[in-house]
């Protein structure tokens, strides 16, 4: 399978999955002519019609094109499992952040992104991390006074 | 009437100077964060205007607001980040410079036509305010309606040569733009009872989803080394560049000037469409989107007019035409001052201000980002490991910013995932951020036209502005269209001679 005919049938499915949704839209009697419904119903028909277009393509043309112009970024999914694990590092961080705090979590994230991108094991990821931790603290928390999370296992010492 | 000698005595006699340069530099380094717009950007400081001198005050809002609106294009430029709303479509070419190892010149021409764009505008509100003014309020929902299409119809052209899947991305982008609360009825739809979600998916979110994190995860899974910038120093355009760069300077001031009158504009539809027009009008459309120097310059010179003549709605009729404005709008209430004509008369000292003080800080962009900007090249520059770590941090702790909210770190991380994937799909992601920061504005005023008319569309004809914008949009979806099947029709005789 093609990725233009993958690609269709999961705009398909969107589609379908958007107007289902949308068609538990509660009712409100304040609702216009148009009502909450009316542009996702006609979003999601656009969308199927689309993605109908893109398989009928994909399968009448047996070798998809591939779109080479300027806007588009055309790549090999060979990198994706890298990629996917780059991601996870900042699910990751998402997760931990309110167990160990803004300054922990941004420190344990630049750490573990300079790892996997191949930084060498030294005392040099440390300092980095930690600096940009401490930079990013002084930045956001104490210059713009933006409340990021302290964490519940150092609660109260910030 | 402000003599020369008024304004003289407000460059000697009061630290107006230091008041432009300081909101200058805040803004620049407030926008040029990811998740600091230029309105937080404003609101951080409007506290300490509180005890200041009225007229001081005023001016060093607007100078951070400049500042901001130009800040925004250097992460747009150095880390594929809009760092503000209406800078998402310099990345496009800005980003591509880099990559080639340009950043410094790209720097310097968003920095110039920041300039140029800065100064139109500011030119404009000082001589056109009153004419224009009257725009402003003979906008009504069906001329929005007419706007929101306007922008939209740049998506055939920003495809990048397949139109299904620049539509279906659009698509995308507007069904992400009706999750929230309903703008009319105000019932909630597709929130899943999640609180998070009651005021909608922020347009930057997505934009720092698609553009930023796509980037991140890119750079991660791909074994190619980016071209390295060989010198950080920033290279300004030359005369003969910024002539190469008058067309699409001009047409993103002309488009800037449109959309800062149009409440509700905000700098990106100007932007989006400037980018557009520079490639219409241009002698080489086909570098557009792989470096094109015109690519920065229309969007720039776009996105800073607007943030000049957004103030003409503003200071005639207390009508803030985007968030930025309305801090504004809260400075002048504030200090006590009521817009209206009547503000351009009993408190000339605070307009002779905002024009000096905006003058001075545009002026003085150029010395303040020659020598903000060599270092964050330098930054940019550093082995891809440590860059990668802090650029992720980066983008994470000002998404956190924007609503204090985790959620908000999920959703953009679930976009960075769709944009890759459209990546390795061939989508093209410019058109879903147009779906998704013209998907409101599009449905909101589209039915409070209906509720106007009782249901008539002939509403949308009636509307002298609306069927003129309307137009415009018919005539460059027509073009755009017929641009795409003479390059698809090209490329085919191509592939079969070669």
């Amino acid at each position: 399978m093609n990725k233009d005919l993958i690609s269709g049938v999961v705009l398909l499915a969107v589609s379908g999955t958007y107007y289902a949704w949308s068609s538990q839209i509660a009712d409100s009697t304040l609702s216009d002519e148009v009502g909450a419904t009316g542009l996702p119903h006609v979003l999601s028909v656009i969308l199927a019609i689309l993605a109908a277009l893109l398989i009928a393509r994909a399968i009448l043309l047996r070798r998809a094109r591939t779109a080479t112009a300027a806007g588009t970024d055309d790549e090999s999914d060979a990198g994706l499992p890298r990629a996917i694990g780059f991601l996870l590092l900042g699910a990751a961080y998402v997760f931990v952040l309110p167990f160990i705090g803004y300054v922990a979590g941004t420190a344990l994230l630049i750490g573990a992104v300079a790892l996997y991108e191949g930084a060498p094991r030294n005392w040099v990821v440390l300092a980095a991390a930690v600096g940009g931790a401490v930079f990013y603290w002084a930045i956001f928390v104490k210059l713009l006074g933006v409340h990021q999370p302290v964490g519940s296992l150092f609660q109260g010492m910030f | 009437m402000t003599t020369l000698w008024d304004i003289i005595h407000l460059l000697t006699e009061t630290p107006l100077f230091f008041v432009a340069i300081g909101g200058l530099t805040w803004g620049i380094l407030g926008g040029a964060l990811p998740g600091i717009s230029a309105s937080i950007t404003m609101a951080l400081v409007l506290p300490f205007t509180y005890t200041m001198d009225p007229a001081q005050a005023i001016a060093l809002l607007a100078c951070v607001y400049i500042g901001a609106e130009y800040g925004g294009s250097i992460p747009a430029i150095l880390i594929r980040t809009p760092g503000t709303n209406s800078s998402a479509a310099t990345v496009i070419d800005g980003y591509e410079m880099n990559r080639q190892g340009r950043a410094g010149e790209a720097l310097g021409i968003s920095l110039m036509s920041g300039v140029v764009g800065s100064l139109f505008g500011l030119a404009m509100l000082i001589l056109l305010t009153e004419p224009l003014s009257w725009l402003a309020l003979a906008f009504t929902p069906p001329s929005y309606f007419g706007l929101g299409i306007l922008g939209l119809s740049v998506i055939a052209s920003m495809s990048g040569g397949s139109l299904i899947k620049g539509l279906a991305a659009a698509t995308v982008g507007l069904m992400i733009a009706t999750v929230g609360t309903d703008p009319i009825s105000g019932v909630t739809r597709f929130t899943f009872d999640i609180p998070d979600l009651l005021g909608g998916i922020e347009p930057v979110l997505v934009m720092v989803g698609l553009f930023a994190l796509t980037e991140l995860m890119s750079q991660s899974g791909s074994s190619t080394v980016l071209q390295l910038n060989e010198t950080i120093r920033i290279k300004l355009p030359s005369w003969s560049m910024m002539n190469k760069l008058k067309r699409s300077q001009t047409i993103g001031c002309i488009l800037g000037l449109f959309e800062g009158l149009t409440p509700g504009g905000g700098g990106s539809i100007a932007a989006f469409m400037s980018y557009n027009e520079a490639k219409r009008w241009s002698k080489t459309p086909q570098l557009f989107g792989k470096g094109s120097e015109e690519g920065v310059a229309a969007p720039e010179a776009a996105n800073n007019t607007v943030a000049s003549t957004a103030l003409i709605p503003l200071l005639s009729f207390g009508i803030p035409s985007s968030n930025s404005t309305a801090v504004l709008l809260g400075g002048l209430l504030m200090h006590g001052l009521i817009p209206g004509p009547r503000l351009f008369e009993q408190s000339a000292q605070v307009i002779d201000s905002i024009y000096v003080g905006s003058f001075i800080a545009i002026i003085a962009q150029i010395g303040v980002g020659m020598i903000i900007l060599p270092a964050c090249i330098w930054l940019v520059n550093r082995p891809r490991a440590y860059r990668a770590g802090f650029i992720f941090a980066l983008i994470l702790s000002g998404i956190f910013t924007l609503n204090n909210s985790l959620f908000d770190l999920g959703i953009a991380l679930a976009l960075g995932l769709v944009g890759y994937l459209m990546r390795i799909a061939g989508f093209p992601v410019l058109p879903m951020i147009l779906g998704v920061v013209l998907g409101h504005m599009v449905e909101s005023s589209y039915r409070r036209s209906l509720v106007l008319s009782g249901g008539d569309h002939m509403i949308f004809l009636q509307d002298p502005i609306a069927v003129c914008l309307l137009s415009i949009a018919l005539i460059f979806v027509v073009f755009s269209l017929s641009r795409e099947f003479r390059d698809a029709r090209k490329t085919k005789i191509e592939e079969v001679h070669s």
